[in-house]
């Protein structure tokens, strides 16, 4: 990760559920992080099958000072996402070689399936709220 | 002016040349590219790792350069073990050979350079 100096970085289900990162102090950045990275996931397969006939699995976006990279792994039949943020000092070129070094490496580990997540409810106000809270904290009482 | 293919043509076919590549110098991947000379299937392919940390440390050399106030780099040969890596910048490319050990390489880097000046 310093080689391709990455700056934060983080590996996610499909789904949005962290796995793990680095880089970042605040815990709501990662789950907005892991959200949003979802939801381009998402968006990205399905413009890649409507455009190409395939899903798209890479992104990448250069700002004017960093880099963004978005990719999928697999391991152990698992699917995971990987997004990191670099520096311009860095390259795409680099960070792909490093990223398929990390795909191996997380190979090796062959990881548990991920734990199944319950399903809704049918409480959509209730999760709302409650995931609401999570990310701004509670409102308090009027 | 030469198209990026006839440039890795004409860079491919310089005696002691094992493959030729025009790789962006800001992604570092590979924009053109020939075979890899005498490559078997049971190798790796060399030239994407190549290409991205050649053009990497090209701009990497540049810096050093501009820091020790030479100005470009004109031309990069990192020699190693087994042959050479050669690179020369070219605006928004770079030219990427990797060279056997016993290569001409006065005529690998006049061929080069002239590519790259062909390119402005």
């Amino acid at each position: 990760m310093e080689d391709a100096r990455l700056i934060s970085g983080v590996l996610l289900y499909p789904t949005g559920r962290a796995v793990g990162q680095f880089g970042f102090s605040n815990a709501a950045d990662v789950m907005s992080i892991c959200a949003l990275t979802s939801a381009i996931n998402a968006s990205a397969r399905e413009l890649g099958r409507q455009l190409d006939g395939k899903p798209f699995y890479e992104l990448y976006h250069a700002g004017a000072e960093r880099q963004v990279f978005m990719a999928r792994a697999t391991a152990g039949g698992q699917e995971f996402l990987f997004v990191g943020v670099f520096d311009r000092e860095s390259s795409l070129g680099v960070v792909e070689i490093y990223f398929a070094e990390f795909q191996k490496a997380l190979e090796k580990l062959l990881p548990e399936k991920q734990a199944t997540v319950p399903g809704p409810s049918g409480d959509f106000e209730g999760e709302l709220n409650r995931s609401l809270d999570a990310l701004f904290g509670p409102i308090g009482k009027r | 002016m030469k198209s990026v293919s006839q440039v890795v043509a004409s860079l491919s076919h310089v005696p002691g040349v094992v493959a030729a590549m025009v790789v962006g110098a800001v992604d570092g991947l590979i924009v053109e590219t020939s075979a890899v000379l005498g490559a078997t299937d049971g190798a790796g392919d060399p030239r994407k790792h190549t290409a991205a940390l050649a053009a990497y440390l090209y701009a990497k050399v540049t810096r050093a350069s501009n820091a020790a106030r030479l100005g470009k780099p004109a031309f990069m040969r990192l020699e190693a073990e087994k042959g050479h890596i050669c690179v020369v910048g070219a605006r928004d490319v770079v030219l990427v050979t990797i060279v056997t050990p016993d290569a001409n390489l006065g005529r690998v880097r006049l061929d080069m350079m002239t590519a790259a000046k062909g390119d402005h």
